[in-house]
């Protein structure tokens, strides 16, 4: 009966004992949280998955911001690769200042591209010159 | 023996400050600010950086009381209630004295949870010495017992999101056998350590934070009204507390005590506090129609939090809230293991721990307290032009953590989307970080356990320690069962 309260530890295969284990609570509780949630729709007297009303964003969501938010950081990560820090950095920092600025008129804009050559080039300095630590 | 000179206190003074202006921001918290700073403690000892960092800490935290009570917006999740009595202080005129009764108390609190701090921590720390892989293994499964007790009306999600995170963390290779496991082939250079801290950190707690708020328009200001404009009817003074004390040092204690709990939020320790303060109170009626009890209840307990928080990351090495699980990344990037053994090796950053503090503490009180007129037009500088700084920091903190890998900057988009999207289906962020930090440990004290006791499962319940353990998990399970039921009725009857 002690078998039961036996986990056999074997070498070659260690490294596969705790993820089993955390991948089998995991169902467990992915099984009981839907329970749980059927449970709560029964006695609400609705269905399980009612996707009806519900949204997933919130009502009159920003999509450019949001989506542009994403969209800019990846385009970031190759603006790095080919432009380099300086240059990358201040083309998307621009970016985004003007993406979340409120105003778009040319001098709101303007200000957006200085503050982003400012930010950009302390940071640059502080880092990269007077730390001395790796930038992309 | 402490490390405290004029580069250590403008560390601090400067951590204070950028602290408190992300704290009075709302949208941006106290823990975005520790870890979008953290790349800044690269060239640094860890000693000076934990005078940038604690300050961070503790002006985050206080900060956001500014917003609470001016505009009834908490600048922080910890702030919650502090608006409850601030705001309506502030419409009648009062809203310098409620901020200085706010800026006290939270100075008041701070100082206690330091005092609980200094002599808690060695003790625990003494008893912990002599775990063993069993009873480690028991103190990581309490901690994340704890935390899943405490996200009230949501206990499956929060254990749910504790454990993907202990799983996340075990992607790549595995030290005991260098086997790696749950690493796509294409990956797996990359992946061979797994995911790193630091970007998974500032990827949950900045990037899906900002995510949030582009979703809502990224919103420029919040003031619609100039509260401070008017004449105010009624000045701050110290005679104010006095008849506090009692309320004060109880909301100390609060926080402190929840601070302790492995990762409880900073708002469960104004909520819990307030709810006392309203218990013990001699007109529980007016509370809520500004009462300087409390506001002060509210700042005390979430300042009580800061020293609180650090209790078990200082003698188990088990972070307290997701602001000191900022702080873990810290310590290992520098190195420096924490846990037991902690003080007992490292004396002298633990006095300087202490006595940063205690500086943070004070530096905030007085950059807070006098200026506090011109300060709280904080809250009108505008995000939309801080959240792309904070960008810039952000990638550059990840790139550079391991000495430039852009894998981890890879890494850093894709947590933010997680981050953004466990808030959407209401997995709490920071019980997944703190199974992600623990998760190997776990795994290390179980295996080890396992392999001394040729693998059975007994004993785990044999030594008496483990099973004093055992029994506070149990306790807290119950506690957490009743206390989750009660959640789900208040929720439904409000519903």
């Amino acid at each position: 009966m002690f078998d039961l309260f036996k986990i056999k530890i074997v070498y070659s295969k260690s490294h596969w004992v705790m993820p089993k284990i955390i991948i089998g609570v995991l169902i467990i509780l992915g099984i009981i949280i839907l329970i749980q949630e059927s449970m709560k729709a029964k006695r609400e007297n609705r269905p399980l998955f009612n996707f009806k009303g519900k949204r997933f964003f919130v009502e009159n969501y920003d999509k450019l911001k949001l989506f542009g938010s994403i969209a800019l950081l990846i385009i970031y990560i190759y603006a790095m690769k080919f432009l380099g820090f300086i240059f990358g950095s201040i083309i998307v920092i621009s970016l985004f200042n003007i993406l979340y600025s409120p105003k778009k008129d040319k001098k709101s804009i303007l200000i957006c591209i200085a503050i982003s050559v400012i930010e950009t080039l302390i940071l640059w300095f502080v880092f990269g010159y007077l730390f001395e630590i790796t930038l992309p | 023996m402490i490390t405290f000179g004029i580069v250590q206190f403008f560390a601090a003074l400067i951590g204070v400050i950028i602290g408190i202006i992300f704290g009075a921001l709302p949208g941006m918290t106290a823990t975005m600010a520790v870890v979008v700073f953290l790349p800044l403690t690269y060239a640094y000892d860890l000693s000076t950086s934990l005078y940038l960092l604690l300050g961070l800490y503790v002006g985050g935290i206080s900060g956001g009381l500014i917003p609470a009570i001016l505009i009834n917006i908490p600048g922080t999740p910890s702030s919650i209630t502090t608006g409850f009595d601030g705001y309506p202080m502030a419409k009648r005129g009062e809203g310098v004295r409620a901020l200085r009764i706010g800026i006290t108390a939270s100075l008041v609190g701070g100082i206690i949870s330091l005092i609980v701090l200094a002599f808690f921590t060695p003790v625990l720390a003494r008893f912990a010495i002599k775990f063993s892989a069993v009873e480690k293994f028991l103190v990581i499964l309490f901690a994340m017992t704890v935390i899943a007790a405490l996200s009230r009306g949501n206990m499956t999600k929060g254990i749910f999101s504790g454990f993907l995170g202990v799983l996340i963390s075990l992607i790549g290779i595995f030290p005991d056998n260098q086997m790696m496991r749950m690493v796509p082939k294409i990956f797996a250079d990359q992946l061979r350590d797994g995911f790193q801290l630091l970007p998974v950190l500032i990827g949950l707690f900045a990037f899906s934070q900002m995510f949030e708020q582009a979703e809502n328009g990224m919103k420029d200001t919040f003031v619609e009204e100039d509260v401070l404009k008017g004449k105010q009817t009624r000045k701050f003074s110290f005679k104010d507390l006095k008849g506090q004390s009692i309320n004060l040092i109880r909301s100390s204690l609060i926080g402190t005590f929840i601070g302790v709990l492995p990762g409880v939020g900073g708002s469960a320790a104004s909520l819990m506090s307030y709810s006392q303060c309203k218990a013990w109170s001699k007109h529980p009626e007016k509370l809520g129609t500004g009462q300087v009890e409390g506001l002060v209840a509210s700042e005390a307990a979430n300042n009580g939090l800061t020293g609180g928080a650090l209790v078990p990351l200082l003698s188990l090495g088990i972070p307290g809230d997701s602001t000191t699980a900022a702080l873990v990344g810290a310590f290992m990037l520098q190195g420096v293991q924490v846990g037991p053994l902690f003080i007992s090796q490292n004396p002298k950053l633990w006095y300087t721990i202490l006595f940063a503090l205690l500086l943070c503490n004070i530096l905030m009180f007085i950059v807070m307290f006098y200026p506090i007129k011109y300060l709280a037009n904080i809250i009108k500088v505008p995000m939309s032009k801080l959240y792309p700084a904070v960008v810039l920091m952000s990638v550059v903190g990840a790139f550079s953590a391991r000495n430039g890998n852009m894998f981890d900057v890879v890494t850093l988009i894709v947590f933010g989307v997680i981050g953004y999207l466990f808030g959407k289906i209401g997995l709490p962020s920071t019980t997944f970080l703190i199974g992600f930090i623990l998760g190997r440990d776990l795994e290390k004290y179980f295996v080890d356990s396992l392999k001394g006791s040729g693998g059975s499962l007994l004993v785990f319940f044999q030594r008496p320690m483990g099973l004093v353990i055992w029994g506070l998990i149990i306790i807290f399970l119950i506690y957490a069962f009743f206390d989750n039921r009660r959640a789900r009725k208040q929720n439904s009857a409000a519903a």
